[in-house]
């Protein structure tokens, strides 16, 4: 991994308390180098929505500094929910050109994003005629419509049956290999977030904090085949390791 | 088919109706029968088309007034939580009044009797509008709503092409309920402000025929108004139908 360049997002010290008086995020600190695949893993509440949300600026940090070399309203910065979140009156292209609609610009790129994303025929459909699967499609089209720098995905294929995720999980990989945008991306499956990431960030929750780093050593590319690989197995189980040892630790 | 019971129901509360009124001999000034009063219906058929015109104009009038005002109050009032709170309030104070209160001051100061059947009769649509869409601007998307805010869009943009399609259901929704209201409102207006002349509308003409006992031409009236009831209904929720045919599931996106 290239080290040299400054993070694209560095998060130092950050603590964020939500109104209720409950602490979802503790003492973070992480730096996201550019172009890299990273993953947030934890089981569900231990804060990994709330620091996607802070690192996309749509809520600040209680405590602590999040610094990012991009700028949201200049389609830098791409954001991809758990829910398709697809505007159920506007046609799938008119979903996909908000970003770009938005600012005035030029709506051709929205066509680029949707043949993108295998979408191409689609753009004139409605989101309720969408399988799924292919309603994530739209909605991670929306996001690559501007060509971001950096794109935040929230649990994106946690919705979808495990077919559908594996060839999502594949085409995403495609894409991010041929763009080389900077990914974060939750999920709570080990297993996604190995086949995926270069880097997986291990998250534990009460206080949401991070508790292990681990370097992914795959290869890439990484075909469809890898999940099956000995080596898959063994990078599964390491952060695996990493996630209950520190809820043992908690426990004691 | 569903509407063989319902329509069954009908015809044969109409026959008991008919065969009661005979068998205790009801004078027609007390209660006519469904035959006295299609009677009078088919003999003032022109007459009584003249007078439901009259009331559906205001109705229509008043019904436009109230789902265009209600609307748009309803976007000003979601700009700023402080103005919602303020205004909100005199809003619902308008939907609790009983209009029938408000009617002898509006014909004092309101010269035109027309005017003044459209004033009350949106007094007394307006507020399912207001209300029923200021709830669907505010039901919008959260994430979407953050969307909207991380590409820097403006408050414009936000209420043009987020909260006002996001509301749009809800707004239908009240203008079914307004629709009705307006209707009721038109005739409590025209009952109280007593129109008389050929500018008369149906609800007018059937406080006349009361007067002078002539209770199959009143009870026509009446069968004309719930008509015209159910047909704005029926016809506000075919064109909501209509309109949310590309929504998800119908109602409510
Ligand atoms: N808007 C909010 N207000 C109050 N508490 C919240 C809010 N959003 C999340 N939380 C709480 O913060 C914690 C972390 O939530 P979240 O970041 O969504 O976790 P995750 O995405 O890992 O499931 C949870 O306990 C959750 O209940
Ligand atoms: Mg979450």
């Amino acid at each position: 991994m290239n080290t040299s360049s400054p993070p694209i997002v560095s998060v130092e010290r950050l603590t964020h308390h939500y109104d209720t008086g409950l602490t979802a995020l503790s003492g973070i600190e992480l730096d996201i180098a550019p172009g890299s695949f990273v993953s947030l893993v934890g089981p569900s509440g231990c804060g990994k929505s709330t620091l996607l949300r802070v690192i996309a600026d749509l809520i600040g940090p209680s405590e602590g500094r999040v610094t990012r070399t991009v700028d949201s309203r200049r389609g830098e910065l791409g954001f991809v929910f758990q829910d398709p979140t697809l505007m159920p009156w506007a046609t799938v292209r008119d979903n996909v050109a908000l970003p770009l609609s938005l600012r005035g610009s030029a709506t051709e790129a929205a066509n680029d994003a949707l043949v993108r994303v295998g979408l191409g025929e689609f753009g004139g459909s409605y989101p309720r005629e969408l399988s799924g699967g292919m309603r994530m499609r739209a909605s991670l089209a929306r996001a690559i419509a501007t060509n971001p720098k950096l794109l935040l995905m929230d649990e994106p294929f946690a919705a979808l049956d495990e077919f559908t995720r594996f060839k999502l999980n594949d085409d995403l990989l495609a894409l991010w290999q041929a763009n080389r945008w900077t990914v974060v991306f939750v999920t709570h499956s080990i297993r996604e977030a190995v086949f995926l990431s270069q880097r997986v960030i291990v998250m534990t929750p009460r206080p949401g904090r991070i508790v292990a780093d681990i370097d992914v050593g795959l290869p890439f590319p990484r075909p469809p085949e890898l999940r099956l690989s000995h080596a898959f197995a063994d990078e599964c189980a390491r952060v695996s390791a990493a996630l209950s040892g520190s809820q043992a630790g908690a426990a004691a | 088919m569903k509407s063989v019971l319902p329509i069954g129901f009908g015809v044969a509360l109409l026959a008991v109706w008919e065969a009661a009124i005979r068998a205790f001999d009801v004078p027609v000034y007390i209660m006519p029968g469904p035959l006295a009063i299609a009677g009078a219906l088919g003999a003032n058929f022109g007459d009584l088309m003249a007078g439901l015109w009259i009331t559906l104009e205001v109705t229509a009038a008043a019904l436009a007034l109230a789902a265009t005002s209600g609307a748009a109050f309803a976007v000003l009032l979601v700009q700023s939580r402080r103005l919602e709170s303020t205004l909100f309030p005199y809003a619902v104070i308008l939907q609790v009044t009983p209009i029938v209160t408000i009617a002898p001051f509006v014909i004092i100061w309101v010269e035109d009797i027309m005017a003044v059947l459209l004033i009350l009769a949106w007094m007394a649509a307006v507020f399912p509008v207001l209300s029923n869409t200021l709830l669907g601007l505010k039901a919008a998307d959260p994430n979407l709503r953050d969307l909207f805010r991380l590409y820097g869009a403006t408050r414009a943009q936000t209420t043009l092409r987020l909260l006002v399609p996001s509301a749009l259901p809800y707004f239908l929704g009240g203008l079914r309920i307004s629709g009705g209201l307006a209707l009721i409102g038109t005739v409590v207006a025209e009952m109280v402000a007593g129109t008389s002349g050929t500018r008369s509308g149906l609800a007018s003409r059937l406080v006349e025929a009361s007067y002078r006992l002539e209770l199959p031409l009143a009870f026509a009236c009446f069968v004309l108004l719930s008509a015209a009831g159910v047909a704005i209904y029926v016809g506000l929720d075919a064109l909501s139908r209509r309109i949310l045919r590309k929504w998800q599931d119908g109602s409510v996106a």
